[in-house]
């Protein structure tokens, strides 16, 4: 794939802090075909892999495949054809190794806020103070503070998401699959969002697949765009995104890299269609 | 320097009223209804009946009632005691109500955990739901004699059906992301039972006990309707027999009364274990 000018621009950037592509490989997906039945193949051929750390996200119109590679990496779905690998080894079921948070946060409603963040400690021999440790830790960066002996029923839906998010990273996961995250929460928190997930992928080292619908809201977070077709069921561009650090800063939302790159972007989703 | 700020002149005054007042007027006023309905029929009930306007062999008078009661709470009902009426119909239906809940929410689990079990159940269970359990009784006698067996059994089968088929759609709701959620944390098949399938089918199991219990306190009567000499439903039984038209209804006000008092009772508890229902 030619480089396009917008990446020029980018790469001349004076960039900081963001992800530099040389560590290894933690998820990878090899000639993977997919679909609800062998005649209609939603993802055919597909090769992708996901580096150690990686911020990468999933673009594309609705039907594309987004989630469905999400759901392959989850363990959720069984390729027709292909492998999907975790560190080497064949994906062959979910896996604490693995985190997913849902569009639908999918929260314990019968948990308080720490029971749920803390729900993954049950299945994991820590001692009783590191556990505490962590869950407090986290509850603190998401700025859950105060609520932790609430119910999910008292929570706004941007904190709900604070919730379902803490609740899969607390357990460190090495990557952490995220279905549309934010998409059910207004703009304002969507954003708040967005920079306390940068904040937590900075100190939380794993990589992270997200899907999303929105342009900004992938060249916003991400250090590599994917985007895929669905007449090719696989990928149509794979653009590395590089912004100046440190990324959340609201400025990253508005400089002229940032548009260059939405341009960019939208012009590509255009010709697909 | 300090800022002067000029007090607003000629602030219009608030017309009409807020809407917390009007909702709390409205609630007061709906309150007022509801207890002056019922008020209301009483009185009318009373005069009709004490001026003899209405045939006291239809409808007696209320203090007829109340004095017919406390003389059976003296004397006792056909020379049994009226707490014992009461503890052996109690008895019967919350023995009944109870392991019926039992198998009902053991079974209903398991149909809706298992599809292979379900589908076991499935065709047995569509047809037995549509039968009123009441159909069942004379074979249940024929089976069971005519004791104290088949009136029980016939209350736990009614019961037991509800409950079971409450709690299968209660675990079937269970939203398969917060499955999923469970799983990919490193829950394994019991823990993802006792810790999401099984609070999330809460809600739903409790409104099926709710539903059996009303059930269970209606099929109790037909049930001591048939035979024995104890129990609620024989004093209504026994005095539509002699036209004793007062303990008719002092039996038909017990069973309400009774009904009411258990349903309050469960719902009490319903609302303490399913507290994340807001």
């Amino acid at each position: 794939m030619s480089q396009s000018p917008v990446q020029a621009t980018a790469n001349s950037l004076n960039h900081q802090g963001h992800f530099e592509g040389t560590q290894a490989e933690i998820v990878s997906l090899d000639a993977v075909s997919f679909g609800y039945s062998r005649k209609r193949l939603v993802l055919q051929d597909l090769n992708l892999s996901i580096q150690q750390g990686e911020f990468l996200t999933l673009l594309g119109p609705s039907g594309c495949g987004k989630s469905t590679i999400l759901n392959l990496i989850a363990g959720f779905y069984k390729p027709l054809a292909g492998t999907v690998s975790h560190g080497g080894e064949e994906i062959k079921g979910p896996s604490a190794r693995r985190g997913v948070v849902f569009q639908s946060n999918a929260l314990f409603d019968w948990m308080t806020v720490e029971q749920n963040i803390g729900f993954g400690f049950r299945f994991q021999s820590l001692s009783k103070y590191e556990k505490r440790h962590r869950v407090e830790t986290i509850i603190q960066l998401v700025g859950l503070r105060g609520s932790e002996r609430k119910y999910p029923y008292q929570l706004s839906g941007g904190m709900r998401q604070r919730v379902a998010v803490a609740r899969s990273m607390v357990v460190q996961p090495e990557i952490l699959l995220m279905d549309e995250p934010f998409a059910a929460v207004d703009v304002q928190t969507r954003e708040g969002l967005q920079e306390e997930l940068l904040k937590l992928h900075e100190q939380v080292a794993g990589a992270i697949l997200f899907v999303t619908h929105s342009i900004e809201e992938a060249v916003f977070l991400s250090d590599r765009i994917v985007i895929l077709d669905r007449s090719l069921g696989g990928i149509a561009h794979d653009i590395r995104i590089h912004l100046p650090g440190p990324r959340y800063t609201a400025m990253n939302r508005v400089s002229d890299a940032f548009n260059q790159y939405r341009t960019d972007l939208y012009l590509k989703m255009k010709a697909i269609g | 320097m300090q800022l002067k700020v000029s007090k607003p002149e000629g602030v219009p005054a608030f017309k009409g009223q807020d809407l917390q007042t009007q909702a709390l007027r409205e609630k007061a006023v709906l309150f007022c209804v509801a207890i002056a309905i019922p008020t209301l029929i009483l009185i009318l009930w009373e005069t009709t009946t004490r001026m003899g306007w209405i045939d006291e062999l239809f409808l007696p008078s209320l203090s007829g009632i109340v004095t017919e009661f406390l003389a059976m709470l003296r004397k006792g009902y056909a020379g049994t005691p009226v707490l014992s009426h009461v503890l052996g119909s109690l008895r019967r239906v919350f023995t009944a109500f109870g392991v019926g809940t039992v198998v009902g929410l053991l079974l209903g689990l398991l149909m809706g955990y298992y599809k292979y079990v379900r589908a076991a159940f499935y065709v047995v269970t569509e047809i037995l739901r549509p039968i009123p359990p009441l159909a069942f009784i004379t074979l249940f006698i024929l089976w069971f004699g005519i004791g104290e067996v088949s009136k029980i059994l016939i209350i736990l089968y009614a019961g037991a059906l509800i409950v079971m088929l409450n709690t299968m759609a209660g675990v079937q709701s269970c939203p398969k992301d917060k499955i999923l959620a469970a799983r990919t944390l490193g829950a394994n098949d019991l823990a993802i039972f006792l810790y999401v399938i099984l609070p999330a089918a809460l809600p739903s199991i409790f409104t099926g006990m709710r539903v059996a219990l009303s059930v269970d306190f209606g099929i109790l009567v037909a049930a001591e309707l048939l035979a024995g000499d104890v129990g609620i439903g024989y004093i209504i039984q026994d005095a539509s027999v002699f036209f004793n038209v007062e303990a008719l209804f002092v039996g038909i006000l017990m069973i309400g009364f009774f009904g009411v008092i258990s349903d309050f009772l469960l719902r009490i508890i319903a609302s303490k274990v399913v507290h994340w229902q807001g």
